[in-house]
């Protein structure tokens, strides 16, 4: 199989799963940023706890290499900062709300032709932007364990115990 | 009974772990970490190159990220399809230009919810660049 066809299978099954984990529609999304309904954070959470563990186990074993992107802090904090307000103005991410189109949600559209006009603004700034604010706390390509200077897995345990902890504090809440 | 069905979904945990698998498998068999956010860049290069080539070949960020066709593109179309077919298969397909949250607040207003969709989402992909999410 080329390239293309595993990124398409590889989109289907997603967008199949976010379908069927009821996480693309707006009132999940804002419903959790008004914290709400933490679907999408379980979900996630768990997304990103099972992905760990296996990412690492396959690098352990020598079959993968990380992609580890910089810690640019002004970046990362001022662009998270405006992520938010748009997120939650759409109600939408820029990945789901392909999936929100897909099960007739159509005020996705309007959120994917904003997203492309976003992008060219961007484009348009990043000049400016390279200088300034993606500068500014630019701590290069680091990971947790690299900056406490521990085994990975010490902080794959914590981050699983914690998730765990998370999820039966939102089910006693019925969240 | 329509709202039953609209509810009745996997487990988040479940459709979650899952999805983790996925995302393992990816980067297993083609070394591909999935994002999104990459492919609205490529594309608003690609929809600029239609007015303006020469701008876009100068352009720092459209150098950096060259418009394109590449993996990322097509895992974007396929959670299109995906969800389509996981909607459509399972009765929760809906036709909706108001989300019924968004509607409950701001009213029914078609063009008032379609202004401020495109509005947060012009916003929402500036930041994302910026934080090179």
């Amino acid at each position: 199989m080329g390239e293309l066809t595993y990124g398409l299978v590889t989109g289907i099954i997603f967008g199949f799963l976010l379908q069927k984990g009821r996480v693309i529609r707006y009132d999940k999304q804002i419903g959790a940023l008004r914290l709400k309904d933490m679907t999408i954070v379980k979900f996630m959470f768990t997304t990103v706890l099972v992905a760990m563990v296996g990412v690492y186990l396959l690098k352990d074993l020598g079959v993968i290499k990380l992609s580890v992107k910089s810690t640019i802090l002004g970046g990362n904090i001022i662009g998270g900062l405006i992520f938010g307000m748009g997120w939650g103005v759409l109600g939408y991410c820029p990945g789901t709300q392909l999936g929100a189109l897909g099960e007739g949600r159509w005020d996705a559209v309007w959120g994917i032709i904003g997203m492309l006009v976003g992008a060219g603004i961007f484009a348009e700034f990043y000049p400016t932007l390279k200088n300034t604010v993606l500068t500014w706390g630019d701590y290069g390509k680091i990971t947790i364990p690299q900056i406490l200077g521990v085994n990975h897995w010490i902080v794959i345990v914590v981050f699983v115990v914690l998730g765990i902890l998370m999820f039966r504090w939102f089910e006693k809440k019925g969240l | 009974m329509s709202d039953k069905n609209e509810n009745k979904g996997w487990n988040p945990y479940l459709a979650g772990a899952l999805t983790g698998l996925l995302l393992v498998f990816s980067v297993w068999f083609t070394g591909k970490y999935v994002g999104v956010s990459t492919t609205f860049v490529r594309s608003a290069g690609y929809i600029e190159r239609v007015f303006s080539a020469e701008k876009v070949a100068r352009m720092e960020y459209f150098k950096k990220e060259l418009p394109k066709i590449d993996w990322q593109f097509l895992f974007v179309i396929g959670i299109f399809f995906g969800s389509l077919i996981a909607s459509t298969t399972s009765k929760s397909f809906r036709l909706q230009a108001v989300p019924p949250m968004w509607e409950g607040r701001f009213g029914p207003g078609r063009a008032k919810r379609a202004i401020a969709a495109f509005a947060g989402g012009a916003v929402a992909m500036f930041g994302a660049r910026l934080a090179d999410g």
